[in-house]
């Protein structure tokens, strides 16, 4: 499984997303710029520029038109996939930390960041899926988080359910239309931040990675805690394949936090595990800092890691990958 | 278990409680006395007074020694001292010493026994006696008797505490586990029986297969502890001395300013307490800077059958206590000039030509004047000094016992006449042959930084290194050598000969098998080396030609890597051995690997704050010689019942892997389905 | 007059005497140098035939060692591998070249890996199974122990 390295970004990635048919990768990072690679051969279609603070966070609608951006610079934007326009900006009180496109892509969610006296919130907007229509300012939906602020977020399947993880570790469960909260459960540690949340491809059930070094599969529908995969360190992303039951868990010791020099100290690995059975089944190295994003490609064909050390490094599956399991 | 009984004295304290009124306080009640006829009273009063006198002051007519209808004495007196102070120190002192041969004193305050005996404790009728402490007593090696032969350790992680089965590869099964159990570290009695946990009131003692505790030392901030090799005492030790408050409940005014503790282990009583020897002024280095002093530990000494502890005062004397009473051998300290070091050996040395084995040490003195330095060894109680042995430029020495004290072996660091270059010499004491005869290993170049006899054998791993750098985080270079007797006709043990140095290495730490045969040498406290070498002495191969006249075959069976090591244990049968790193030392991943005897990983765990583990000793075996022997002859038939076992237990436990992977996939696949179905019903 | 010519004659004479002896004795010169230079030539290329040839035969001799050296240590090894009592079927020793001797030498480690690893695993056995006949006596003596 020999990677494409994909070198376009001088900061640290923050997301990556494929396409719906997993032909094209969407990558963001710090250095306010996005970019999009063929994940075939990683070569770079272009960039999209615009951002005044850095991005954290994009998707992109399942029809593969819009593109969607959240940043530092207190905005949400939409961008022409194919001219690498800007075709709407919307403005916040305070950074954006997530967005997520709903299953037919004429809603996205957007997660704002708590900050002097602003609490956090999960915002609802109305999307047109064309580039040429105009889109509206108007806010469909707000929900704030007075409790514990929300770190990530996404819809379920049917747009019923806007599911989002904590600063504080818990897990809570919103109506889709009216954004009431229906439920709430401390899934990961008390205090543990929630620090990715992905949804399956039917979008029934999603892992959560967190701080308390573990990755947890939940149902959507009820927030019934499926499986628990347990790591030896602190987490930032967790993706589940399609097509083969795994999931890939991706974290690491910030520099900071690293007393002593050295890849071994840091555990800059991408790890399997199974998604049924729990055990871990291998890693894969190749960062030389904490793995910030990993994506799967939807038809499972691959999957591709973002690093704090500014890399994206996307892997094609080999053939024992599809024998395994 | 309950946190709230934590650290609990209350009882003790009710217990330890000394009750000043009703003027009783200056009597004890003496049992166990020896029963005679009316006549021989007065003799035998007169007697007992004598050794009664050793505590303090009987008062005239302070006797009272009933008799009974057939004008026997009941074998008990009543005897009122000047003080209550005097009443005390006789329970503490004369509680369980012999009278003669036969008689054993039990002395209790009267005061104490008054408090037992009101409240309806003693029906005026007898009654047979009820003893329930006796008969719910836990049978306190329970833990012999696992049908599976495995053996337990203790693990220290965070703030839990839990003491485990070895499951080999399998996850470790869990005995107990709990929160807080320790303020600090932990240790195993020598024979297992025993679980000391440290807290800043005290130590306390667990066993049994529920994990009461057993007893309790209220040694305030207790820093260290020791057990004497039979667990019959205990030494605790204090950085801070003692401070006894005028109402303590535990501990007397004797203990006042002290830092040491003996204990009976038995009965939690104090036996003696001490002041800490002051430390020698610190010596200045030659940078100016003054070296900083060792505290050492364990200051005083045990010998191996618990009848004696002994502490050096450096450069002067050796004082030996003879146990239970701690009364010092003969009154008073055997003077050594210049005793810079003392060892007891580790087991009742077996030595020719003398009919009574006693215990012995060996200790040390340097060059005083024109006077060569010189090693000894005395005997205990008889202070006959065995051997002693002139010694020329010597810088320093260490002594190292084998552990059935076949052999000590002074390691001398020697310089030559200006002072400058060093060298090691090893002088084997043979101490079970007649004269006891010493044995000059040649001289050794570089500095011998480790040494280690074999366990039961007479074997060993030394470890030199030329370069002495400390500060350079680069381990040094180090050969490690392996030395064993040459083979000799008939009866006897050969000289001692160099089988073979591996050199280039790191090593630092040598780890022999508790049974012997097999030693770990590797590398630990490192930050860039971890090597753990995995040696067989008696290999079942082929033998090397130029080692034919050897009593080894030494063979390299494998060579492990453990990350950040910091500690090597064996467990009790040396047949598992694991490494630690603990966060006591550094951050990096902290944890253990699990090996077999021959260096294979069974199993690895990283645990965060991970601090320390310890395998469960075990006493000696109950099986007499001869059983033994019929057991090995016979392993063959054992052997075929085990080899079953173990594929029964294999084949089940597959079984088993399998049954729960698919019940888990099915439950998996059951709740996709229902998932589906209600996705296509919305 | 004729005196005079006959003098100027013989002058001329003596003159082109003198002319045809220089140009003798510079041809006989030339002559001269161009057979030292032929000889010259003709040794230099003797001494470089004669270097060759013997850095030829040094380089042969070389080669001989080398392989004299090359067999040997093949044939100790070989020996080695036989004493350890590898099997290497129907070969002829003398057609084995290096690498194959590379291979053999590597399945001899490996079978040597293999026979300590069996030779450990019977030790193993052995002192499990010992230990675990103590224990499972010892067993029955336990109860007395309690009461002790």
């Amino acid at each position: 499984m020999r990677p494409i390295l994909l070198q376009g970004h001088e900061r640290s990635l923050t997301q990556i997303k494929y396409t719906k048919d997993g032909d094209i990768l969407f990558s963001c990072a710090k250095d306010q710029v996005i970019c999009a690679w063929f994940s075939a051969n990683g070569e770079r279609l272009g960039t999209y520029h615009g951002h005044q603070g850095a991005l954290w966070t994009v998707d992109i609608d399942p029809s593969t038109t819009l593109l969607a951006s959240g940043a530092a610079d207190n905005t949400v934007r939409l961008w022409d996939i194919r001219t690498g326009k800007c075709v709407k900006v919307w403005n916040f009180d305070t950074a954006v930390k997530r967005v997520d496109f709903n299953e037919d892509g004429t809603q996205l969610l957007a997660v704002t960041e708590k900050r002097m006296g602003f609490l956090g919130t999960i915002v609802v907007l109305d999307v047109k899926v064309d580039v040429e229509a105009e889109q509206s300012d108007e806010k469909a939906l707000v929900i704030t988080c007075d409790e514990s602020k929300a770190t990530v977020a996404a819809w379920s399947y049917l747009s019923r359910y806007i599911i989002a993880g904590h600063e504080d570790g818990s897990v809570s469960q919103y109506d889709g239309k009216t954004g009431e909260l229906i439920y709430s459960t401390p899934a990961h540690e008390d205090g543990m931040q929630v620090t990715d949340l992905q949804m399956s491809s039917d979008r029934t059930y999603f892992i959560t990675a967190s701080k308390d070094k573990s990755a947890k599969l939940h149902s959507a529908r009820d927030l019934t805690l499926l499986k628990t995969y347990p790591s030896d360190t602190p987490l930032n992303t967790a993706a589940i394949t399609p097509k083969k039951p795994f999931v890939i868990l991706g974290g690491g010791q910030a520099a900071m936090d690293v007393t002593t020099t050295g890849a071994r100290q840091g555990k800059f690995e991408a790890r399997f595990y199974h998604k049924v059975f729990e055990d871990e089944i291998g890693r894969v190295k190749g960062h030389f800092g904490p793995l910030n994003t990993v994506a799967v490609d939807p038809l499972g064909r691959g999957y591709a890691s973002g690093g704090e050390d500014g890399y994206v490094r996307v892997h094609a599956f080999d053939r024992g990958y599809f024998d395994f399991g | 278990y309950d946190l709230e009984e934590e650290v609990d004295f209350s009882d003790l304290k009710e217990q330890y409680d000394v009750r000043l009124e009703q003027g009783l306080d200056a009597f004890v009640v003496a049992d166990g006395l020896p029963i005679v006829p009316k006549e021989s009273k007065p003799k035998l009063i007169k007697f007992l007074t004598k050794q009664l006198n050793k505590a303090g002051k009987v008062k005239e007519d302070g006797f009272v020694m009933p008799c009974n209808k057939q004008g026997m004495t009941e074998g008990y007196a009543f005897i009122e001292y000047h003080t209550p102070q005097q009443a005390i120190a006789a329970t503490k002192q004369l509680h369980g010493t012999a009278i003669d041969k036969k008689h054993t004193f039990a002395i209790n305050k009267l005061t104490d026994i008054e408090r037992y005996g009101r409240e309806g404790r003693i029906d005026d009728d007898y009654q047979p006696p009820y003893t329930p402490d006796f008969q719910e007593k836990e049978h306190l090696r329970w833990w012999l008797g696992d049908p599976n032969s495995r053996d337990q350790f203790v693990m220290l992680r965070g703030d839990n505490l839990g003491v485990f089965w070895n499951k080999k590869k399998d996850p470790p099964e869990q005995i107990i586990d709990r929160g807080n159990w320790t303020e600090s570290h932990i240790m195993w009695s020598p024979l297992g029986t025993y679980l000391a946990t440290m807290h800043s009131k005290g130590v306390q003692l667990w066993g049994g297969p529920s994990w009461t505790r057993q007893t309790r030392f209220p040694h305030p901030l207790v820093n260290l502890i020791e057990f004497s090799p039979g667990e019959k005492y205990i030494t605790t030790w204090s950085f801070k001395p003692i401070e006894v408050a005028e109402d303590d409940p535990f501990l007397s005014p004797d203990e006042e300013g002290k830092n040491y503790i003996i204990w009976d282990v038995a009965t939690g009583r104090v036996l003696r307490s001490f002041h800490m020897h002051d430390l020698p002024t610190p010596l200045e280095s030659e940078s100016g800077q003054p070296v900083k002093k060792k505290i050492p530990w364990p200051a005083f000494k045990w010998s191996s059958d618990d009848k004696y502890i002994a502490r050096m005062l450096e450069g002067e004397s050796i004082s030996v206590y003879e146990l239970p009473k701690m009364t010092q051998l003969d009154k008073k300290a055997i003077k050594i000039e210049g005793v810079t070091d003392f060892e007891w050996a580790p087991a009742l040395p077996q030595r020719d030509s003398v009919k009574t084995y006693e215990q012995l040490f060996c200790f040390w003195t340097p060059e005083i004047g024109s006077n060569p330095a010189k090693v000894g060894l005395m005997s205990i109680p008889s202070k006959e000094i065995v051997r002693t042995r002139n010694l020329f430029n010597v810088t320093d020495a260490k002594l190292h016992w084998q552990s059935q004290a076949a052999y000590v072996c002074v390691k001398v660091d020697r310089h030559s006449k200006s002072k400058k270059s060093l060298a090691t010499n090893l002088e084997i004491f043979r101490v079970r042959e007649k004269g006891v005869p010493v044995e000059v290993v040649d001289s050794i170049k570089d500095t011998v930084i480790n040494f280690a006899w074999e366990p039961k054998g007479d074997r060993f791993v030394l470890i030199t290194t030329a370069e002495v750098v400390i500060t350079t985080a680069v381990p040094p270079k180090t050969a490690v050598s392996f030395f064993c007797p040459e083979k000799i006709k008939g009866a006897g043990v050969g000289n001692f000969k160099h089988i073979q140095t591996i050199e280039k290495k790191n090593s630092n730490g040598i780890y022999w098998s508790p049974k012997g045969r097999f030693v770990v040498v590797g590398t630990v406290h490192s930050q860039q080396s971890f090597d753990l070498d995995f040696w067989d002495l008696d290999f079942e191969g082929e033998k090397p030609e130029s080692e034919k006249d050897l009593t080894a075959n030494l063979k390299h069976m494998n060579t492990a890597d453990h990350y950040g090591v910091t500690d090597v244990d064996w467990d009790p049968t040396g047949r598992y051995v694991f490494s630690t790193a603990s966060m006591w030392k550094h951050t990096m991943e902290s944890g253990y690997h699990l090996y077999d005897f021959k260096g294979e990983l069974l199993r690895e765990e990283h645990i965060d704050k991970f601090k320390q583990l310890s395998w469960r000793p075990r006493p000696p075996t109950l099986l007499s010689k001869e059983e033994q022997k019929t057991i090995r002859k016979n392993l063959r038939e054992y052997s075929k019942d085990f080899e079953e076992q173990d594929r029964i237990e294999e084949d089940k436990e597959k079984g088993a892997i399998v049954d729960e992977r698919r019940r888990v996939l099915n439950e998996w696949l059951a709740w996709r389905e229902r998932e589906e179905e209600e996705l296509k019903a919305d | 007059q004729e005196h005079q010519e006959t003098l100027a004659r013989r002058a001329i004479i003596e003159k082109k005497k003198e002319l045809a002896s220089d140009a003798l004795q510079k041809k006989q010169k030339e002559e001269e140098n161009r057979k030292r230079m032929i000889a010259q030539q003709r040794q230099e290329a003797e001494q470089l035939r004669l270097t060759e040839e013997h850095k030829e035969r040094e380089r042969k001799r070389m080669k001989d060692e080398q392989d004299r050296i090359r067999r040997e240590n093949n044939e100790k090894e070989l020996s080695d591998l036989l004493k350890k009592g590898i099997n290497i079927g129907d070969v002829d020793v003398k057609d084995l070249d290096s690498n194959q001797l590379r291979l053999l030498r590597i399945s001899q480690l490996e079978k040597e890996k293999n026979d300590l690893f069996k030779n450990l695993r019977v030790t193993g056995k052995r002192i499990d199974h010992l230990e675990r006949a103590f224990r499972k006596e010892e067993i029955k003596l336990l109860p007395k122990d309690y009461e002790a």
